[in-house]
Protein backbone atom coordinates (compact mmCIF):
# COMPACT_ATOMS: atom_id res chain seq x y z
CA UNK A 1 0.00 0.00 0.00
CA UNK A 2 1.23 3.70 -1.04
CA UNK A 3 -0.39 6.28 1.20
CA UNK A 4 0.57 9.82 0.34
CA UNK A 5 -0.84 12.93 2.13
CA UNK A 6 -0.32 16.40 1.90
CA UNK A 7 3.24 16.27 -0.14
CA UNK A 8 5.34 18.78 -0.82
CA UNK A 9 8.17 18.60 -2.46
CA UNK A 10 10.25 22.09 -3.14
CA UNK A 11 13.26 22.28 -5.75
CA UNK A 12 15.67 25.21 -5.65
CA UNK A 13 16.03 26.68 -8.86
CA UNK A 14 19.18 26.17 -10.61
CA UNK A 15 20.69 29.53 -10.86
CA UNK A 16 23.98 30.15 -12.33
CA UNK A 17 26.60 28.57 -10.71
CA UNK A 18 28.02 31.73 -9.06
CA UNK A 19 25.22 32.34 -6.86
CA UNK A 20 23.96 29.30 -6.09
CA UNK A 21 27.72 28.72 -4.38
CA UNK A 22 27.42 31.68 -2.55
CA UNK A 23 23.89 30.54 -1.38
CA UNK A 24 25.79 27.05 -0.44
CA UNK A 25 28.28 29.31 1.76
CA UNK A 26 25.09 31.37 3.64
CA UNK A 27 21.94 33.19 3.75
CA UNK A 28 24.27 36.51 4.74
CA UNK A 29 25.59 36.39 0.68
CA UNK A 30 22.46 35.93 -0.62
CA UNK A 31 20.96 39.01 -2.32
CA UNK A 32 17.33 39.42 -0.66
CA UNK A 33 16.43 41.68 -3.68
CA UNK A 34 15.89 38.46 -6.11
CA UNK A 35 13.97 35.98 -5.28
CA UNK A 36 15.23 32.78 -3.39
CA UNK A 37 13.96 31.13 -6.49
CA UNK A 38 12.67 27.93 -4.50
CA UNK A 39 9.23 26.24 -6.29
CA UNK A 40 7.49 23.54 -5.36
CA UNK A 41 7.39 20.52 -7.99
CA UNK A 42 4.37 18.73 -6.01
CA UNK A 43 2.44 20.46 -3.49
CA UNK A 44 -1.17 19.28 -1.63
CA UNK A 45 -0.96 15.57 -3.10
CA UNK A 46 -2.94 13.64 -1.17
CA UNK A 47 -3.72 9.81 -2.48
CA UNK A 48 -4.03 6.41 -1.14
CA UNK A 49 -2.71 3.11 -3.28
CA UNK A 50 -4.44 0.13 -2.24
CA UNK A 51 -2.64 -3.02 -2.56
CA UNK A 52 -2.80 -5.04 -5.95
CA UNK A 53 -4.21 -1.88 -7.29
CA UNK A 54 -2.76 -0.02 -10.42
CA UNK A 55 -2.64 3.99 -10.74
CA UNK A 56 -2.44 5.80 -13.89
CA UNK A 57 -0.42 9.30 -13.46
CA UNK A 58 -1.07 11.52 -16.15
CA UNK A 59 -0.16 15.37 -16.91
CA UNK A 60 2.27 17.67 -18.61
CA UNK A 61 5.47 17.58 -19.19
CA UNK A 62 6.86 19.22 -15.79
CA UNK A 63 4.08 18.61 -13.95
CA UNK A 64 5.77 16.23 -11.05
CA UNK A 65 5.15 12.89 -12.37
CA UNK A 66 9.05 11.34 -12.33
CA UNK A 67 8.71 13.04 -9.34
CA UNK A 68 6.52 11.72 -7.52
CA UNK A 69 7.29 8.28 -8.23
CA UNK A 70 11.18 9.14 -6.50
CA UNK A 71 9.02 10.45 -4.05
CA UNK A 72 7.78 7.43 -3.26
CA UNK A 73 10.95 4.62 -4.30
CA UNK A 74 12.33 6.72 -1.49
CA UNK A 75 14.56 9.10 -3.46
CA UNK A 76 13.49 12.85 -2.39
CA UNK A 77 12.44 13.12 1.03
CA UNK A 78 9.18 15.02 1.29
CA UNK A 79 9.69 18.87 2.40
CA UNK A 80 5.49 18.27 3.75
CA UNK A 81 3.55 15.89 4.01
CA UNK A 82 4.09 12.52 4.59
CA UNK A 83 4.65 9.32 2.19
CA UNK A 84 3.95 5.93 3.74
CA UNK A 85 5.01 3.03 1.46
CA UNK A 86 4.36 -0.44 2.58
CA UNK A 87 6.81 -3.55 0.67
CA UNK A 88 9.64 -3.29 -1.76
CA UNK A 89 9.96 -1.37 -4.46
CA UNK A 90 11.05 -2.23 -7.61
CA UNK A 91 12.09 1.85 -9.07
CA UNK A 92 12.34 1.44 -13.28
CA UNK A 93 15.29 3.26 -14.34
CA UNK A 94 13.47 4.96 -17.38
CA UNK A 95 14.85 4.12 -20.54
CA UNK A 96 17.88 2.41 -19.20
CA UNK A 97 18.90 5.78 -17.94
CA UNK A 98 21.10 3.45 -14.89
CA UNK A 99 23.05 1.81 -17.51
CA UNK A 100 26.50 1.86 -17.36
CA UNK A 101 27.30 2.63 -21.29
CA UNK A 102 30.44 0.66 -21.23
CA UNK A 103 29.33 -2.56 -19.57
CA UNK A 104 27.23 -5.70 -21.69
CA UNK A 105 23.71 -5.53 -21.18
CA UNK A 106 24.70 -8.99 -19.13
CA UNK A 107 26.53 -6.82 -16.48
CA UNK A 108 23.79 -4.20 -16.39
CA UNK A 109 21.44 -7.11 -15.29
CA UNK A 110 23.49 -7.42 -12.11
CA UNK A 111 24.77 -3.96 -11.29
CA UNK A 112 21.11 -2.86 -11.66
CA UNK A 113 19.64 -6.09 -9.53
CA UNK A 114 21.78 -5.12 -6.99
CA UNK A 115 20.35 -1.29 -6.69
CA UNK A 116 17.14 -2.30 -6.22
CA UNK A 117 18.23 -5.05 -3.59
CA UNK A 118 18.48 -8.48 -5.04
CA UNK A 119 21.42 -10.60 -3.91
CA UNK A 120 23.82 -12.02 -6.67
CA UNK A 121 21.90 -15.27 -6.29
CA UNK A 122 18.20 -13.78 -7.15
CA UNK A 123 19.69 -12.57 -10.10
CA UNK A 124 21.16 -15.69 -11.21
CA UNK A 125 17.59 -17.56 -10.82
CA UNK A 126 16.17 -14.51 -13.16
CA UNK A 127 18.77 -13.80 -15.57
CA UNK A 128 17.65 -16.25 -18.28
CA UNK A 129 14.02 -15.08 -17.89
CA UNK A 130 14.91 -11.40 -18.32
CA UNK A 131 17.47 -12.21 -21.53
CA UNK A 132 14.50 -13.58 -23.27
CA UNK A 133 11.86 -11.79 -22.52
CA UNK A 134 14.26 -8.34 -23.22
CA UNK A 135 14.63 -10.27 -26.90
CA UNK A 136 18.49 -9.21 -26.26
CA UNK A 137 19.85 -12.53 -28.08
CA UNK A 138 23.26 -11.83 -28.36
CA UNK A 139 23.28 -8.37 -27.75
CA UNK A 140 23.05 -9.00 -24.00
CA UNK A 141 27.08 -9.50 -24.39
CA UNK A 142 28.32 -6.18 -25.99
CA UNK A 143 28.49 -3.25 -24.23
CA UNK A 144 24.47 -1.37 -23.81
CA UNK A 145 26.56 1.83 -25.78
CA UNK A 146 25.58 -0.10 -28.66
CA UNK A 147 22.17 -0.57 -27.68
CA UNK A 148 19.05 1.54 -29.57
CA UNK A 149 16.60 3.33 -27.37
CA UNK A 150 14.14 0.01 -27.86
CA UNK A 151 16.18 -1.99 -26.84
CA UNK A 152 17.78 -0.40 -23.62
CA UNK A 153 13.93 0.34 -23.11
CA UNK A 154 12.84 -3.52 -22.81
CA UNK A 155 15.93 -4.44 -20.58
CA UNK A 156 14.93 -1.76 -18.22
CA UNK A 157 11.32 -3.60 -18.35
CA UNK A 158 12.22 -6.61 -18.18
CA UNK A 159 14.55 -6.28 -15.24
CA UNK A 160 11.83 -4.29 -13.53
CA UNK A 161 8.89 -6.78 -14.48
CA UNK A 162 11.21 -9.69 -13.07
CA UNK A 163 12.23 -8.33 -10.06
CA UNK A 164 9.46 -9.96 -8.15
CA UNK A 165 9.02 -6.38 -5.92
CA UNK A 166 5.94 -5.58 -4.22
CA UNK A 167 5.47 -2.21 -5.53
CA UNK A 168 6.82 -1.52 -9.69
CA UNK A 169 6.66 2.12 -10.59
CA UNK A 170 7.09 2.26 -14.41
CA UNK A 171 8.07 5.54 -16.25
CA UNK A 172 7.15 5.97 -19.70
CA UNK A 173 9.09 2.69 -20.38
CA UNK A 174 6.82 1.12 -22.64
CA UNK A 175 6.67 3.93 -24.91
CA UNK A 176 10.21 3.13 -26.96
CA UNK A 177 9.52 -0.94 -27.83
CA UNK A 178 8.31 -1.60 -31.22
CA UNK A 179 5.01 -3.12 -31.69
CA UNK A 180 5.67 -6.54 -30.63
CA UNK A 181 7.28 -6.00 -27.49
CA UNK A 182 4.88 -3.78 -26.20
CA UNK A 183 1.76 -6.33 -26.93
CA UNK A 184 4.10 -8.66 -24.71
CA UNK A 185 4.57 -5.91 -22.27
CA UNK A 186 1.35 -5.44 -22.41
CA UNK A 187 0.68 -9.21 -21.19
CA UNK A 188 3.01 -8.93 -18.65
CA UNK A 189 1.34 -6.15 -17.31
CA UNK A 190 -1.90 -8.08 -17.25
CA UNK A 191 -0.01 -10.57 -15.09
CA UNK A 192 0.95 -8.24 -12.61
CA UNK A 193 -1.78 -6.81 -12.13
CA UNK A 194 -3.98 -7.04 -9.48
CA UNK A 195 -0.62 -9.16 -7.71
CA UNK A 196 1.79 -5.82 -7.26
CA UNK A 197 0.67 -2.73 -6.71
CA UNK A 198 1.61 -0.99 -9.97
CA UNK A 199 2.31 2.90 -10.20
CA UNK A 200 2.19 3.48 -14.58
CA UNK A 201 3.55 7.19 -15.75
CA UNK A 202 3.10 7.35 -19.21
CA UNK A 203 1.82 9.57 -22.12
CA UNK A 204 -0.34 7.38 -24.00
CA UNK A 205 -3.41 7.29 -22.78
CA UNK A 206 -4.55 3.85 -23.78
CA UNK A 207 -2.23 2.28 -21.90
CA UNK A 208 -3.47 4.25 -19.14
CA UNK A 209 -7.11 3.48 -19.73
CA UNK A 210 -5.82 -0.63 -20.31
CA UNK A 211 -5.04 -1.00 -17.35
CA UNK A 212 -5.20 1.76 -14.51
CA UNK A 213 -8.23 1.61 -12.21
CA UNK A 214 -7.65 5.13 -11.01
CA UNK A 215 -5.63 8.36 -13.02
CA UNK A 216 -4.28 11.05 -11.15
CA UNK A 217 -3.85 14.15 -13.30
CA UNK A 218 -0.84 15.86 -12.14
CA UNK A 219 -0.78 19.69 -13.39
CA UNK A 220 2.05 22.01 -12.28
CA UNK A 221 2.90 19.58 -9.12
CA UNK A 222 -0.90 20.33 -7.91
CA UNK A 223 -3.39 17.12 -7.98
CA UNK A 224 -5.85 18.53 -10.92
CA UNK A 225 -8.21 15.54 -10.87
CA UNK A 226 -8.35 12.05 -9.44
CA UNK A 227 -10.96 9.20 -10.37
CA UNK A 228 -12.01 7.22 -12.94
CA UNK A 229 -9.62 6.51 -15.81
CA UNK A 230 -12.44 7.58 -18.24
CA UNK A 231 -13.43 11.13 -17.01
CA UNK A 232 -9.71 12.24 -15.83
CA UNK A 233 -8.56 10.91 -18.90
CA UNK A 234 -11.31 13.13 -20.54
CA UNK A 235 -11.00 16.22 -18.19
CA UNK A 236 -6.99 16.35 -19.37
CA UNK A 237 -7.37 16.17 -22.87
CA UNK A 238 -9.86 18.78 -22.98
CA UNK A 239 -7.34 20.98 -20.97
CA UNK A 240 -4.88 20.01 -23.28
CA UNK A 241 -6.91 21.82 -26.07
CA UNK A 242 -6.77 25.09 -24.64
CA UNK A 243 -4.67 27.24 -22.03
CA UNK A 244 -5.48 26.92 -18.40
CA UNK A 245 -4.85 29.40 -15.64
CA UNK A 246 -2.36 28.27 -13.18
CA UNK A 247 -3.42 26.93 -10.33
CA UNK A 248 -3.14 28.47 -6.81
CA UNK A 249 -0.10 26.87 -5.26
CA UNK A 250 -0.19 28.56 -1.90
CA UNK B 1 26.51 9.59 11.62
CA UNK B 2 26.33 6.37 12.97
CA UNK B 3 23.27 5.43 11.22
CA UNK B 4 25.51 6.46 7.56
CA UNK B 5 27.89 3.64 7.92
CA UNK B 6 25.28 1.26 8.83
CA UNK B 7 23.33 1.70 5.57
CA UNK B 8 26.34 1.42 3.90
CA UNK B 9 27.78 -1.62 5.67
CA UNK B 10 24.00 -2.96 4.75
CA UNK B 11 24.55 -2.23 1.02
CA UNK B 12 27.35 -3.37 0.70
CA UNK B 13 27.11 -5.73 -2.22
CA UNK B 14 26.46 -2.96 -3.86
CA UNK B 15 29.27 -1.15 -3.05
CA UNK B 16 31.38 -4.53 -4.06
CA UNK B 17 29.52 -4.17 -7.93
CA UNK B 18 30.27 -1.03 -8.45
CA UNK B 19 33.93 -1.09 -7.62
CA UNK B 20 33.69 -4.15 -9.70
CA UNK B 21 31.83 -3.15 -12.70
CA UNK B 22 33.84 0.37 -12.42
CA UNK B 23 36.45 -1.42 -12.37
CA UNK B 24 35.86 -3.22 -15.53
CA UNK B 25 34.39 -0.51 -17.69
CA UNK B 26 37.91 1.24 -17.61
CA UNK B 27 39.38 -1.42 -18.72
CA UNK B 28 37.48 -3.09 -21.15
CA UNK B 29 38.10 -0.85 -24.05
CA UNK B 30 41.79 -0.69 -23.94
CA UNK B 31 43.93 -3.25 -25.68
CA UNK B 32 46.66 -4.38 -22.70
CA UNK B 33 43.52 -3.84 -20.58
CA UNK B 34 44.31 -5.27 -17.20
CA UNK B 35 47.89 -5.24 -18.13
CA UNK B 36 47.59 -1.32 -17.31
CA UNK B 37 47.04 -2.08 -13.49
CA UNK B 38 50.96 -2.97 -13.55
CA UNK B 39 51.73 -0.68 -16.18
CA UNK B 40 50.58 2.66 -14.89
CA UNK B 41 52.58 2.52 -11.69
CA UNK B 42 55.97 1.16 -13.39
CA UNK B 43 55.69 3.87 -15.91
CA UNK B 44 55.58 6.75 -13.24
CA UNK B 45 57.95 4.94 -11.35
CA UNK B 46 60.85 5.07 -14.14
CA UNK B 47 59.73 8.68 -15.05
CA UNK B 48 61.16 9.46 -11.75
CA UNK B 49 63.62 7.48 -11.10
CA UNK B 50 65.16 8.99 -14.78
CA UNK B 51 64.42 12.37 -13.07
CA UNK B 52 66.49 12.44 -9.65
CA UNK B 53 68.78 9.45 -10.16
CA UNK B 54 70.08 10.17 -13.56
CA UNK B 55 69.39 14.17 -14.05
CA UNK B 56 70.07 15.28 -10.72
CA UNK B 57 72.57 12.44 -9.54
CA UNK B 58 70.75 12.01 -6.36
CA UNK B 59 68.67 9.27 -4.25
CA UNK B 60 71.17 6.72 -3.44
CA UNK B 61 70.62 3.16 -4.27
CA UNK B 62 67.38 2.30 -2.40
CA UNK B 63 65.74 5.48 -3.80
CA UNK B 64 63.44 3.30 -5.97
CA UNK B 65 61.91 1.58 -3.57
CA UNK B 66 61.61 4.50 -1.51
CA UNK B 67 60.04 6.84 -3.85
CA UNK B 68 57.99 3.59 -5.00
CA UNK B 69 56.07 3.02 -1.85
CA UNK B 70 55.53 7.07 -1.19
CA UNK B 71 54.14 7.19 -4.64
CA UNK B 72 51.68 4.21 -4.66
CA UNK B 73 50.29 5.73 -0.84
CA UNK B 74 50.53 9.18 -2.53
CA UNK B 75 48.68 8.58 -5.41
CA UNK B 76 45.95 6.12 -3.60
CA UNK B 77 45.07 9.29 -1.54
CA UNK B 78 44.79 11.98 -4.63
CA UNK B 79 43.27 9.33 -7.34
CA UNK B 80 39.96 8.84 -4.70
CA UNK B 81 40.33 12.95 -3.74
CA UNK B 82 39.72 13.30 -8.44
CA UNK B 83 37.11 10.50 -8.44
CA UNK B 84 35.35 12.23 -5.43
CA UNK B 85 34.88 15.17 -6.89
CA UNK B 86 32.76 13.75 -9.67
CA UNK B 87 31.61 10.87 -7.97
CA UNK B 88 27.85 12.61 -7.55
CA UNK B 89 27.48 14.52 -10.59
CA UNK B 90 28.62 11.43 -12.60
CA UNK B 91 25.97 8.97 -11.40
CA UNK B 92 22.99 11.54 -12.03
CA UNK B 93 20.90 8.27 -13.82
CA UNK B 94 21.73 6.11 -10.89
CA UNK B 95 20.97 8.44 -8.43
CA UNK B 96 17.30 9.59 -9.46
CA UNK B 97 16.46 5.62 -10.46
CA UNK B 98 17.13 4.39 -6.72
CA UNK B 99 17.43 5.09 -3.29
CA UNK B 100 21.02 4.27 -1.84
CA UNK B 101 23.66 5.43 0.68
CA UNK B 102 25.09 7.98 -1.76
CA UNK B 103 28.62 7.52 0.71
CA UNK B 104 28.48 4.65 -1.53
CA UNK B 105 29.86 6.74 -4.25
CA UNK B 106 32.81 8.65 -3.21
CA UNK B 107 33.85 5.25 -1.49
CA UNK B 108 33.87 3.14 -4.75
CA UNK B 109 36.40 5.21 -5.86
CA UNK B 110 38.52 4.55 -2.67
CA UNK B 111 38.67 1.14 -3.22
CA UNK B 112 39.59 1.53 -6.52
CA UNK B 113 42.18 2.84 -5.90
CA UNK B 114 42.83 0.70 -3.02
CA UNK B 115 43.13 -1.65 -5.43
CA UNK B 116 45.75 0.25 -7.72
CA UNK B 117 48.02 0.47 -4.60
CA UNK B 118 47.76 -3.07 -4.59
CA UNK B 119 49.00 -3.70 -7.99
CA UNK B 120 51.19 -1.46 -7.39
CA UNK B 121 52.45 -3.52 -4.73
CA UNK B 122 52.64 -6.28 -6.22
CA UNK B 123 55.66 -4.62 -8.39
CA UNK B 124 56.89 -3.36 -5.36
CA UNK B 125 57.57 -7.01 -3.65
CA UNK B 126 60.33 -8.53 -5.81
CA UNK B 127 61.80 -4.81 -5.75
CA UNK B 128 62.37 -4.87 -2.26
CA UNK B 129 64.30 -7.82 -2.22
CA UNK B 130 66.54 -6.76 -5.58
CA UNK B 131 67.32 -3.11 -3.85
CA UNK B 132 67.87 -5.38 -0.03
CA UNK B 133 65.20 -3.81 2.14
CA UNK B 134 65.75 -4.55 5.54
CA UNK B 135 62.55 -7.20 6.23
CA UNK B 136 61.67 -6.79 10.51
CA UNK B 137 58.90 -7.20 12.58
CA UNK B 138 58.19 -3.86 11.94
CA UNK B 139 56.55 -4.65 8.24
CA UNK B 140 53.22 -6.08 10.36
CA UNK B 141 52.91 -2.08 11.03
CA UNK B 142 52.03 -1.66 6.94
CA UNK B 143 48.33 -2.81 7.81
CA UNK B 144 48.31 -0.05 10.38
CA UNK B 145 49.09 2.66 8.37
CA UNK B 146 47.02 1.68 5.24
CA UNK B 147 43.75 2.08 7.81
CA UNK B 148 44.87 5.40 8.86
CA UNK B 149 44.93 6.44 5.32
CA UNK B 150 41.95 5.05 4.24
CA UNK B 151 40.10 6.90 7.42
CA UNK B 152 41.25 10.14 6.06
CA UNK B 153 40.88 9.55 2.85
CA UNK B 154 37.04 8.76 3.06
CA UNK B 155 36.77 11.75 5.31
CA UNK B 156 38.55 13.70 2.87
CA UNK B 157 36.39 12.18 0.00
CA UNK B 158 32.97 12.59 1.75
CA UNK B 159 33.80 16.39 1.92
CA UNK B 160 35.09 16.47 -1.90
CA UNK B 161 31.72 14.46 -2.83
CA UNK B 162 29.81 17.42 -1.82
CA UNK B 163 31.46 20.37 -2.53
CA UNK B 164 32.61 19.41 -6.22
CA UNK B 165 29.09 18.44 -6.43
CA UNK B 166 27.99 22.18 -6.46
CA UNK B 167 31.46 23.51 -7.62
CA UNK B 168 32.83 21.87 -10.45
CA UNK B 169 35.85 24.41 -10.17
CA UNK B 170 36.89 22.37 -7.54
CA UNK B 171 38.96 19.72 -10.07
CA UNK B 172 41.01 22.89 -11.43
CA UNK B 173 42.10 23.80 -8.03
CA UNK B 174 42.76 20.19 -7.22
CA UNK B 175 44.67 19.57 -9.67
CA UNK B 176 47.13 22.45 -8.22
CA UNK B 177 47.16 21.44 -4.67
CA UNK B 178 47.57 17.89 -5.93
CA UNK B 179 50.94 19.36 -7.42
CA UNK B 180 51.92 21.96 -4.72
CA UNK B 181 51.03 18.91 -1.76
CA UNK B 182 53.14 15.82 -4.17
CA UNK B 183 56.14 18.34 -3.96
CA UNK B 184 55.79 19.15 -0.46
CA UNK B 185 55.72 15.64 0.85
CA UNK B 186 58.69 13.30 1.30
CA UNK B 187 58.35 11.59 -2.33
CA UNK B 188 60.74 12.47 -4.54
CA UNK B 189 63.20 12.63 -1.46
CA UNK B 190 63.34 11.70 2.30
CA UNK B 191 62.92 14.38 5.06
CA UNK B 192 65.98 13.10 6.47
CA UNK B 193 68.50 13.84 3.95
CA UNK B 194 66.56 16.96 2.20
CA UNK B 195 64.61 18.61 5.42
CA UNK B 196 66.87 20.88 7.60
CA UNK B 197 67.18 19.70 10.98
CA UNK B 198 65.56 22.47 12.69
CA UNK B 199 62.58 22.80 10.23
CA UNK B 200 61.71 18.81 10.42
CA UNK B 201 59.58 19.01 13.39
CA UNK B 202 57.93 22.08 11.73
CA UNK B 203 57.23 20.65 8.08
CA UNK B 204 56.16 17.10 9.56
CA UNK B 205 53.55 19.13 11.57
CA UNK B 206 52.16 21.11 8.77
CA UNK B 207 52.05 18.19 6.55
CA UNK B 208 50.06 15.80 8.16
CA UNK B 209 51.28 13.07 5.44
CA UNK B 210 54.63 13.55 5.71
CA UNK B 211 55.03 11.40 9.02
CA UNK B 212 52.46 8.79 7.25
CA UNK B 213 54.88 8.28 4.28
CA UNK B 214 58.00 8.38 6.14
CA UNK B 215 56.73 5.65 8.57
CA UNK B 216 55.74 3.46 5.04
CA UNK B 217 59.67 4.15 4.14
CA UNK B 218 60.59 3.25 7.60
CA UNK B 219 58.63 -0.19 8.51
CA UNK B 220 58.73 -1.38 4.55
CA UNK B 221 62.56 -0.76 3.76
CA UNK B 222 64.44 0.60 6.48
CA UNK B 223 62.70 -2.08 8.98
CA UNK B 224 62.35 0.80 12.10
CA UNK B 225 59.26 1.52 13.51
CA UNK B 226 57.03 4.21 12.39
CA UNK B 227 58.01 7.50 12.42
CA UNK B 228 56.40 9.67 15.56
CA UNK B 229 55.43 12.26 13.30
CA UNK B 230 52.73 9.17 12.11
CA UNK B 231 50.62 10.25 15.28
CA UNK B 232 49.92 13.41 13.54
CA UNK B 233 48.41 11.65 10.89
CA UNK B 234 46.45 9.64 13.05
CA UNK B 235 45.04 12.70 14.63
CA UNK B 236 44.08 14.75 11.13
CA UNK B 237 42.70 11.46 10.14
CA UNK B 238 40.22 10.85 12.73
CA UNK B 239 39.23 14.87 12.71
CA UNK B 240 39.01 14.62 9.23
CA UNK B 241 36.89 11.45 9.10
CA UNK B 242 34.51 13.01 11.65
CA UNK B 243 33.94 16.00 9.86
CA UNK B 244 33.46 14.21 5.96
CA UNK B 245 31.03 11.99 7.63
CA UNK B 246 29.07 14.51 10.23
CA UNK B 247 29.44 17.15 6.59
CA UNK B 248 28.21 14.20 4.12
CA UNK B 249 24.95 13.67 6.78
CA UNK B 250 24.04 16.74 6.91
CA UNK B 251 24.08 17.49 2.89
CA UNK B 252 23.15 13.99 1.36
CA UNK B 253 19.69 14.84 0.78
CA UNK B 254 20.56 18.11 -0.25
CA UNK B 255 22.99 16.71 -3.30
CA UNK B 256 19.78 14.48 -4.84
CA UNK B 257 17.99 17.68 -5.36
CA UNK B 258 20.48 19.70 -6.48
CA UNK B 259 21.60 17.56 -9.28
Amino acid sequence: MVKVSELGIKFRMQKRRRSQVLDFFGEKFRNRQRPTGEFWALRHVTFTVERGETVGIIGRNGSGKSTLLRVIAGIYPPDEGTVSVDGEVSTLFSLGTGFNAELSGRDNIYLNGIMIGLTKIQIDGIIDAIINFAELGDFIDVPVRTYSSGMKARLGFAIAMHSDKDIVLIDEIMAAGDAAFRQKADVEMERIMGEKTVLLVSHNMSTIERFASTVIWLDRGAMAAMGEPKEVIEQYLAASRVKKPPPDLD
Amino acid sequence: MIEQLKNVWQRRELLWYIVKFQMKAEKKNKVLGFAWSFLDPLLLLLVYIVLVSYIFGRGGPQFPILLFIALLSWRWFTSSLVRSVTSVTSKVGLIQGVRFPLAILPLSGIIIGFFDWLFGFVILVPMLFIFEASFTVNILWLPVLLLVEFVGIVGACLIFAVVGTYLSDLSNILQFLIRLGFYLSPILYSVEDTVPERLTTLYMLVNPFAGLLESYKNVLIRGVPPSEYALVGVAVALVVFMVGLWYFSRNEYKLVKAI
